[in-house]
């Protein structure tokens, strides 16, 4: 700082060089004159005045180094003392004007605020990095199959085959997540489990914070009854008890001791409250054939630092052919591939997220407009302060220096208060557990989020603040006090500059509502997909079978039996079921599938199907149709025929234009094909049902079911009879929360509805503040025409004629921002082509909705000004100037 | 110049100009000139450590310069003691006054029993 002002000086004083030369240039001079008073010839004067001088150069050097350290503080001390008075100054015209301070700082926190709490979610989700050991370098593996799926699973002779050979991993290792019910910790309870290889938490860095990790021998098999408590299942189950080292937890009828809790750090990637050593059963064998095409194992692995991403592929890509060749009959076709643990994590939010921010963006852009708007309003109004301080002797650079500094302390106070909003927002988001948001614990307002929140607020101050600063301190103020602001033509150059911001304030307010809009139609084609089932009315739980009582699948369906006619026998349940999946739960397991009679396909083509299990009444219970056919009946047993139903889509894809009924097709063994369903949404309403084929349940028992009771009576009441039927039957058993079978259908459209919401009520601040903007503008500019608009009226304009003409006018300035709105929101509309639903970014309904909105709301916002310019009276307006 | 004149202590030629000074604003020349006249030239003072000092004065806020013309209508610095300079001045010239009062006081006393 002080080098530019110093800098600047250099234009008014005498620089210390020259002054330091003029000054010791005279004294040799007046030695000299004495000298040849004297009596000495003026050569012999000069030659002695310098040899009585001394070391003249020397003498310069300090002299100059002495002036230059005294100049230096004393730009300094003038600076600061400058900056005391500009500060102090500007608190007080804030103060002197509160309700353009009010207006400003509300617009900036909101702006500001906004912005943080996107920024927040961002830096947590997005740029910290993930809580692991060299996180940059952790790579989870997949399989490749021929037709280039992929799946986020290894087998165990697969796993073991790459963690003996790999090349470019220094370490690998493997997790298999699944639920586990768990006796010993108060009510019996299904707790999702880790069951982790010797070195993952070495791999991640986790450390426990009581007792110890797993040790080697610990993978062995019949040596893996100990588990380690993550932090939360400790607080959770055991109230954060120290003394829990030893005491033990039951699952499956084993007896797990606990050796350890988890540090309040370590959390993997995906839902898992307890850990065990992976059991190495005989599949954990890389020279085995058997259990390679049993995917179950997520792989982890650290690259070495030296491997890119290319080297790591071709490393995955040789151990796919290795084992392609040593394991042809499990293994041809498939090879492996991997991404960074991070994209695993976040890939899918972080175009939506960056989306956001941007969008925000556009919110603080307007916001700055807005303030830019006022000040300029405001620099009209001060006219006569500022040429008053230019008449005794402000510069204009001065004058600037004022200005900015009164904008950049707006900015600040606004950053503040925009701090201040940002973190309720980030916690109102938080507590709304926006779905399928990695991290969301992560999100905080830490250090990087300050610093950026007072980034923006000075970037936002400079762009807000230069502009109307510049303007307010035009040639015209310099020139004198002789003019006056009001329509000289400095002020129409304001007036111009103002309606230009509302302009771009109305444009980008078009791109955000243009957004939102989009958005918002999506969302609505969303739910107006027919999801092929009814939701209303059924609830459901899931329930799973572990334990000594349940060896088989025998012991299972007995359970599942028994269990659904005790439902069945309750009041008001018209239909009760259970499936291996829910609606709109996911595709569920994958089979191969082929038609009895069809030709093979080509090997390259992995021919799969989506397969469920269901009992009889699964489709009455979520209210699906028969199409064709019949359903499952209690006919279907273990050891009668084997049957299928297929949904429309499959019987539309392997049975174009024949009659599926009777036929028969291969999937493990031949099955019958004995219906056809209607096609029920599998993933979300924004992808269509794929071909999908039900067995009975009998046929196909799993451990985990989902119970299905659809009622005509109170969800409520009826899910507490069900709970207490469970509790009746085996008090063993985790007793789950039942849930209305609406909810699947509001959590699949939950993400979609989070970015429609975020976005609407960024599309809603920016209209408000371009609205706010529009009114300024006309208020000020009605006010300062109002001797023109008396003239008009006394020569016979009706206050009709002066309102429209007003109206007009704001109408124009919306129109402009509008078009430049439109054709930008078109352009930019690529950035939300992935979140659109049954509209593209040209769905002219949105388009003319949001042409519409703006225009009203500009045409609102300036009817109260135009009725006041209807409302002069000719006479006022020519004595008020 | 007097080859024999003592070199100028340190601290004194702070003095000096001070004292130089306390009758009116001088330029640097006329500051030279009256601490040779005062002192009869016993003093040597370099003329290139004057400016230095003066300078460091100035920075100090002991005296304060402006440009002006001089006897010979040319422009020259023209330095002038400020409120602070003068209190300086008294409380250096007292201290001066003390120290050489007690340096001849030595200097006349008689020898060590």
């Amino acid at each position: 700082m002080a080098q530019r002002f110093r800098r600047f000086r250099k234009l008014f004083g005498l620089e210390p060089k020259g002054d330091v030369d003029a000054e010791l240039a005279f004294h040799v001079e007046m030695r000299v004159r004495e000298l040849v008073e004297q009596g000495e010839t003026p050569a012999r004067a000069r030659q002695l005045a310098l040899k009585r001088f001394g070391d003249y150069d020397r003498t310069r050097q300090d002299c100059v180094v002495i002036n230059q350290r005294r100049r230096q503080h004393m730009d300094r001390a003038e600076f600061l003392s400058e900056l005391r008075q500009d500060v102090a100054y500007a608190f007080r015209m804030m103060l002197r004007a509160p309700a353009f301070t009010a207006a400003a700082l509300i617009t900036l926190a909101l702006g500001i605020g906004a912005n943080s709490a996107i920024f927040s979610v961002v830096n947590g989700v997005l740029l910290e990095s993930l809580p692991y050991r060299d996180a940059g370098r952790l790579h989870l593996l997949h399989m490749l199959y021929p037709d280039g799926t992929q799946y986020d699973a290894l087998s165990a002779p697969d796993f073991m085959s790459v963690r003996a050979d790999a090349r470019v991993f220094e370490q690998l290792e493997a997790i298999d997540q699944r639920s586990v019910t768990v006796l010993g910790a108060g009510e019996p309870q299904e707790i999702e489990a880790a069951f982790v290889t010797g070195g993952l938490f070495n791999l991640l860095g986790f450390n426990v914070s009581n007792g110890r990790t797993f040790l080697a021998d610990e993978n062995k098999p019949g040596q893996s009854n100990v588990t380690i408590l993550s932090h939360g299942a400790w607080q959770r189950l055991f109230g954060g008890d120290p003394g829990v080292l030893g005491r033990s937890l039951t699952s499956s009828g084993t007896t797990y001791t606990i050796v350890g809790v988890a540090s309040q750090e370590a959390i993997l990637p995906f839902p898992a409250e307890l850990y065990f050593p992976l059991e190495y059963n005989e599949t954990f064998d890389a020279t085995t054939a058997r259990g390679r095409r049993s995917e179950f194992l997520a792989v982890v692995g650290r690259a070495r630092p030296d491997v890119d991403a290319a080297a790591i592929d071709a490393d995955l890509k040789r151990m796919g052919s290795q084992l392609m060749t040593a394991f042809k009959q499990t293994n041809d076709g498939l090879t492996f591939s991997s991404k960074p643990l991070r994209e695993v994590i976040v890939g899918d939010v972080q175009k939506p997220l960056l989306v956001m921010l941007g969008a925000v963006g556009f919110v603080l852009l307007v916001a700055c407009a807005n303030v830019a708007n006022l000040l300029l309003a405001r620099g009209s109004a001060r006219h006569g302060e500022l040429s008053v301080r230019a008449a005794v002797g402000a510069g204009r650079a001065r004058l600037i220096r004022q200005l900015v500094t009164e904008s950049i302390l707006l900015g600040i106070i606004g950053g503040a208060l925009g701090l201040g909003l940002a973190y309720a927002g980030t916690q109102a988001l938080i507590a709304a557990r926006p779905p399928d948001l990695p991290r969301i614990d992560e999100i905080q307002l830490n250090g990087t989020v300050v610093w950026f929140t007072f980034g923006a607020a000075l970037f936002t101050s400079l762009i807000f603040g230069l502009i109307p600063a510049l303007q307010a301190t035009n040639e015209h103020l310099l020139k004198g006090l002789q003019e006056s602001g009001r329509g000289g033509s400095g002020g129409r150059r304001t007036q111009r500059l103002r309606s230009t911001l509302v302009v771009a304030e109305m444009a980008l307010a078009v791109i955000l509502l243009t957004g939102a809009g989009l958005l918002i139609r999506s969302f609505v084609a969303l739910t107006q997909v027919n999801p092929g089932f009814k939701p209303d009315g059924a609830i459901t739980l899931r329930l799973t079978f572990q334990g000594a009582e349940y060896q088989n699948g025998e012991q299972i369906r007995t359970r599942v039996d028994q269990l659904i006619s005790r439902v069945r026998a309750l009041p008001q349940v018209t239909a009760v079921a259970a499936g291996s999946i829910l609606p709109l739960g996911g595709l569920g397991a994958l089979n191969d599938f082929a038609v009895e009679g069809a030709p093979p396909p080509p090997p390259e083509v992995n021919q799969e199907i989506a397969v469920a299990g269901a009992t009889p009444d699964y489709f009455t219970a979520i209210g699906a149709p028969l199409i064709r056919g019949r359903f499952f009946t209690e006919l279907d047993q273990p050891k009668s025929a084997p049957v299928v139903l297929l949904n429309e889509a499959a019987a539309r894809k392997w049975f174009p234009d024949q009659d599926p009924i009777g036929r028969r097709v291969l999937s493990g063994g031949p099955r019958e094909v004995v219906g056809i369903v209607g096609d029920v949404l599998q993933r979300s309403p924004g992808q269509p049902a794929v071909a999908q084929m039900f067995i009975p349940y009998s046929q196909r028992t799993g451990r985990t079911i989902r119970l299905i009771v659809r009622t005509n009576g109170d969800p409520l009441t009826v899910a507490g009879a069900v709970r207490e039927q469970v509790r009746a039957l085996d008090p063993n058993l985790p007793l789950p929360q039942a849930t209305p079978l609406a909810d699947v259908v509001s959590r699949s459209v939950a993400q979609p509805r989070f970015y429609t919401a975020l976005l609407t009520l960024f599309a809603a601040v920016a209209l408000v503040l371009s609205a706010t903007g529009i009114f300024g503008v006309m208020s000020y500019s009605v006010a300062q025409q109002s001797k023109e608009i008396g003239i008009r009226m006394a020569l016979g304009a009706r206050a009709g004629d002066v309102l429209r003409s007003v109206v007009g006018r704001a109408l124009a300035l919306a129109g402009a921002g509008v078009v430049i709105g439109v054709i930008l929101a078109v352009l930019l509309g690529g950035v939300l082509a992935n979140q659109l639903f049954g509209v593209t970014r040209f769905d002219p309904v949105t388009l003319l909705g949001v042409v519409v909105v703006l225009l009203a709301s500009a045409a609102l916002a300036s009817l109260l000004p135009a009725t006041r310019a209807a409302k002069t009276d000719p006479v006022t307006a020519f004595r008020s100037t | 110049m007097n080859q024999a004149s003592p070199e100028i202590l340190r601290g004194t030629l702070d003095l000096l100009i001070l004292k130089a000074l306390s009758w009116g604003p001088a330029h640097g020349y006329a500051v030279a000139r009256w601490i040779e006249q005062a002192t009869n030239d016993a003093l040597a003072v370099g003329e290139g450590t004057l400016y230095p000092a003066l300078h460091r004065l100035e920075e100090r806020g002991w005296i304060a310069a402006t440009w002006g013309a001089s006897e010979n209508n040319r422009q020259a610095k023209f330095y002038a003691l400020t409120r602070k300079g003068r209190t300086q001045l008294r409380a250096e010239t007292d201290s001066w006054r003390r120290y050489a009062a007690a340096v001849f006081a030595a200097l006349d006393a008689p020898a060590l029993d």
